[in-house]
């Protein structure tokens, strides 16, 4: 009967250990697994990790802190998380102008990256999905597609 | 301001636990930082007492990379995004037949540089990304041309660096003519660290050296290695963006972005290894270490290295006499801290810096006019001239 307690507690707390870590390796995404291939929002977020080392974290920094006055933060900022179309806009062809990003007024110019639509979806999935950020809806090739360039 | 909370005793492990993760995080990055490395010396100063004002010459420009001074008073402009403009009294004009740019991440139309003998032979040499040759993405490309009517004619391609890539970060792109008569490039290594930088046989991470023409001269250091890229000159670069010849020896000196930290200053030798990757003053955006080394044997150290990165672009000597005060200095100009830096050079040292038109913008080039001008060019703003007092 001891026995049997005793294998049952460690088989509760193995569970329990499993669930944490599980929680853990999932932690930079915010993506909860619940089958084991990749769901294609998972996919286009690591797709779009790699884009981002490459062409944003010059700027907006590896965390996505951004840099004061000069380059606007990613995490957790407020125009992203609520400017959908804009933020897409804004990959897609570059901004300029003035932009107030939690609180603060920016008025730096980002040249367009040449990023195709498929690349700019990816990297919007995962700047929306990183550093806290959560985004459940994903960005999909055909919504980047319609964003068309701003005339002023 | 609250007074911070002291450390309170019998705090929970969860607590304890949070507490150590946020101390460890900045500490980590503390020690991938390598041993012995000094932040800015000496300390950049601003001057109370402005000795210079500041008057936009050609307003409304978005990234303008090379600036050219043609006889008679015009300018040649280019724009990152595959413009050139042709800037003549007070009007902009759009130049024709621009060669195509590969439009992706750090690419596009970028330096411009005109032949010493230009009023004789009317060469302009610009640098761009482009995808001439095989291969997807691109890499850069120098070509010469002449102005004709507002058009570039006479287009020969002089030199284009393999493989493609669609790497969107490090195409160099700084044109310098050499008192030997010959122009030397920089193109970045393509964010291909691992191949480019210190192999002669790959383009990319290297100062190169061709004659007017683009052909490759005989005295080149690596002419006789089979397999070798003929034209380079120096190697182990990352992404130089300044170059400028130094009026009193005519060396050639160049600057170039590091990582996270480890901007560097260099004066290029023939056949000189510059040791990226392999030695650098500078970590990876992420944090983590690059290399435990800051100098190896058979690599040179930079004459002078920024922790943490100004990311230095366009690079001048002052030789007029319009401002006596900064004659011999060397200008810099800082994209993340928008101003331009004033570095007095005394025993082949910097022995001051200071901070010239402080948070103006991205200064992404500088040249000295022929009129003894100090013309800055700034994203989001334009050409911006130095007047001094």
């Amino acid at each position: 009967m001891k026995e049997a307690n005793l294998l049952l507690s460690c088989l509760a707390l193995a569970f329990v250990g499993l669930v944490v870590m599980q929680s853990f390796k999932n932690r930079d995404i915010n993506v909860t697994k619940d089958h084991l291939q990749p769901s294609a929002l998972e996919a286009s977020i690591q797709r779009g990790s790699v884009i981002y080392e490459g062409f944003c974290a010059r700027c907006h920094m590896p965390s996505g802190e951004g840099v004061k006055s000069a380059f606007p933060p990613l995490a957790q900022s407020d125009y992203l998380l609520e400017k959908r179309e804009e933020s897409i806009r804004a990959v897609k062809y570059g901004q300029r102008g003035e932009i107030v990003v939690n609180g603060v007024t920016y008025n730096s110019i980002m040249s367009p990256m040449g990023l195709t639509n498929e690349e700019v979806a990816d990297v919007m999935n995962y700047i929306l999905n990183s550093w806290g950020n959560k985004s459940d809806a994903m960005v999909t090739v055909e919504e980047v597609a319609k964003v068309k360039k701003q005339t002023e | 301001m609250t007074e911070p909370k002291p450390f309170v005793p019998g705090w929970g492990p969860v607590k304890v636990i949070f507490m150590a993760c946020l101390l460890g995080t900045p500490m980590f990055w503390a020690c991938a930082q390598q041993k012995g490395v000094k932040e800015n010396t000496p300390e950049i100063v601003t001057p109370g007492k402005q000795t210079y004002t500041t008057e936009t010459v050609v307003p409304g420009l978005d990234i303008p990379w090379g600036m050219a001074f043609l006889p008679g008073g015009s300018m040649l402009i280019s724009e990152k995004s595959g413009t050139l403009i042709h800037f003549k009294d007070g009007k902009k004009t759009n130049v024709k037949d621009v060669p195509e740019v590969y439009f992706r991440g750090q690419g596009g139309l970028m330096d411009l540089e005109l032949h010493p003998r230009y009023a004789e032979n009317g060469w302009i040499y610009l640098s761009y990304s482009s995808q001439e040759g095989t291969g997807k993405g691109g890499n850069t490309a120098i070509l010469r041309a002449k102005l004709e009517d507002d058009r570039l004619v006479d287009q020969q391609l002089l030199y284009k660096g393999v493989p493609n890539t669609t790497r969107g970060p490090h195409f160099g792109s700084r044109l310098e003519f050499g008192d030997d008569g010959m122009l030397y490039f920089s193109i970045g290594d393509r964010y291909n660290r691992d191949e480019n930088p210190q192999d002669v046989t790959r383009d990319g991470g290297k100062i190169y050296r061709v004659r007017d023409d683009g052909t490759v001269p005989d005295d080149n250091p690596f002419v006789n290695q089979a397999d070798a890229k003929k034209a380079i000159f120096s190697y182990g670069h990352r992404n130089p963006q300044g170059m400028a010849k130094h009026p009193d020896t005519g060396e050639i000196w160049v600057h170039e972005h590091g990582p996270r930290g480890g901007d560097e200053i260099n004066i290029v030798a023939k056949g000189k290894n510059y040791g990226w990757p392999k030695i650098t003053y500078g970590i990876n955006y992420s944090g983590t270490k690059i290399t435990d080394d800051t100098a190896l044997p058979g690599m040179e150290q930079p004459f002078y290295y920024w922790v943490p990165s100004i990311a230095p672009s366009g690079m001048a000597f002052v030789t007029s006499d319009l401002y006596p005060e900064w004659k011999g200095n060397l200008l810099v100009g800082s994209l993340i801290f928008q101003y331009l830096e004033r570095c007095v050079i005394e025993n082949d040292k910097i022995a001051y810096r200071e901070k010239l038109v402080p948070d103006i913008g991205r200064v992404r080039n500088v040249r000295q006019g022929p009129d003894g001008y100090i013309y800055v060019a700034v994203e989001g703003k334009g050409i911006i001239k130095i007047i001094p007092n």
